[in-house]
């Protein structure tokens, strides 16, 4: 009985440290291979195996989850419309500030020849599921590579930058969000007209970084999207508190996120631009001043 | 019941358990505090007086290789987060003859340690995880959320397995 009983454990424990072995070697394998190939396809399987499910489950219970949700942040409602209610104020004083502002610009680009680009095409999703583990920043829409979504594009809502599409099915996709630590962002600083970096820290605010900022930056300075990576121009949030930049110092800061990650239901994926897009304008632009430099000479 | 049934019968329960935890407890939704109960860990707790070791091992490191392809992360880090609880459970076999303060102790402790654990593993993998601003809400609520929910969980899954003694599998 009792080596009978010391073999069973001794098999169960070596299954154990196998299986954590396996673990292991594909955690490190997974590491190496920087998340694509083998990893990406079994991902997108589980994906799509997973998505329906998810609808399912997502159109039975969003009635019902709501009321709950409702009634258990009552409080949170009231400072919610107090909020929104200032917000609105806020934005209708903007709003003025912003048709003075639209009337120079429409001036100036028509002395300088410039081409105002179209509104960027958006494709509206839903979100309808997210991560399994509290450690996941990553959220599920309803629309996949049918819709035109891949991978790398920018993930807005009317508030801001939401993070990108990382991983497409045909008929979902996943959004890394710009709190995930493999997140980095482009940006501008719209007080100083500098850029810098900001990075996820797995949630709460993000980090920016600024490698050759002359200025200092104030709490409440907006930080956009500065178009490498992003289409230019995207709220992506403001900053927390003053910094100061010092000579051959990175200048380091905190960014509150301008949407509100925990709140988000619908969202529109910019399928209307990519970076490699920009590389092509840029290199129009190049070719064109070129050609301009050539002719006047 | 045969054993194989039990174990494809484990097997829905953890693919139910991963369905509710990225759509009624997604953000956004039912997270009382901001954070969202381990429900797949809670499954695996649950299972184990109901399947052998062997079973429940490879039940454990399945449900984690699921999480991670749904999940952010890199993957093979919740399977072994989840082998690892899988292995605890079937030292403890925990159920509710045993009494609630045992069963207490050993939800939160398995599921405080998990998610440590998982923090860890995160952070041996380059995810960063214990850097995180909430990680330490992140790695205590959730125990507390698996406590309040482990009576339905245990019960639906004790009906869904059937009743099974201690010692069935050692």
């Amino acid at each position: 009985m009792f080596s009978s009983s010391g073999r069973r454990v001794d098999r169960v424990t070596i299954l154990f440290l196998t299986l954590v072995a396996f673990g292991f070697i594909t955690a490190t394998f997974d590491v190496r291979s920087s998340g694509g190939g083998v990893a990406d396809v079994m991902r997108e399987g589980a994906q799509s195996i997973f998505t329906p499910f998810q609808e399912g489950v997502d159109w039975v219970t969003r009635p019902v989850v709501g009321v709950v949700d409702g009634v258990a942040n009552l409080a949170a409602l009231r400072t919610e419309n107090d909020r929104l209610g200032d917000r609105v104020r806020e934005l209708e004083a903007q709003v003025l500030a912003t048709d003075a502002l639209e009337e120079q610009v429409a001036q100036l680009e028509a002395i300088n020849g410039l081409q105002v680009p179209d509104e960027l095409a958006t494709v509206t999703a839903r979100i309808n599921a997210s991560g399994p583990s509290v450690f996941d920043n990553v959220r599920y829409i309803d629309k996949g590579s049918k819709d035109g979504i891949v991978a790398g594009q920018a993930v807005v809502d009317e508030d801001g930058l939401i993070g990108r599409v990382d991983l497409v099915s045909a008929n979902s996709a996943r959004i890394r969000l710009i709190t995930d630590q493999l997140v980095a962002v482009s940006v501008r600083v719209l007080s100083t007209n500098e850029t810098g970096i900001v990075t996820g820290r797995g949630g709460g605010p993000l980090r920016l970084e600024m490698f050759r900022a002359r200025e200092a930056v104030s709490e409440g300075d907006r930080v956009v999207t500065d178009g490498s990576r992003f289409p230019p121009g995207i709220l992506v949030g403001s900053i927390r508190a003053a910094a100061g930049a010092e000579v051959g110092f990175v200048l380091r800061a905190e960014v509150d996120p301008a949407v509100r990650l925990s709140r988000i239901d619908y969202v529109k994926v910019v399928v209307g631009w990519s970076p490699i897009d920009a590389g092509l304008q840029d290199e129009d632009t190049l070719i064109t001043t070129t050609t301009t430099t050539v002719g006047g000479g | 019941m045969m054993s194989r049934s039990r174990v494809v019968i484990s097997l829905l329960v953890i693919v139910a358990a991963i369905v509710l935890q990225t759509t009624v407890f997604a953000p956004g939704r039912i997270q009382p505090l901001g954070v969202a109960p381990a429900l797949v860990t809670l499954a695996v707790i649950a299972i184990s007086p109901h399947i052998e070791s062997e079973y429940l091992l490879l039940v454990g490191f399945t449900a984690g290789i699921l999480m991670d392809l749904i999940g952010g992360g890199t993957l093979g880090l919740w399977a072994m987060t989840l082998t690892v609880v899988a292995y605890a459970a079937s030292r403890f076999k925990v159920r509710f003859p045993d009494g609630p303060g045992f069963v207490a102790v050993t939800v939160i402790g398995i599921t405080v340690s998990s998610q440590l654990l998982y923090v860890l593993f995160g952070t041996l993998f380059g995810q960063g995880t214990i850097t995180e601003p909430r990680v330490l809400a992140n790695v205590m609520i959730p125990g507390v959320w698996n406590l309040v929910l482990a009576v339905p969980a245990f019960w639906i899954i004790g009906k869904m397995l059937g009743s099974h003694q201690r010692g069935w599998a050692t």
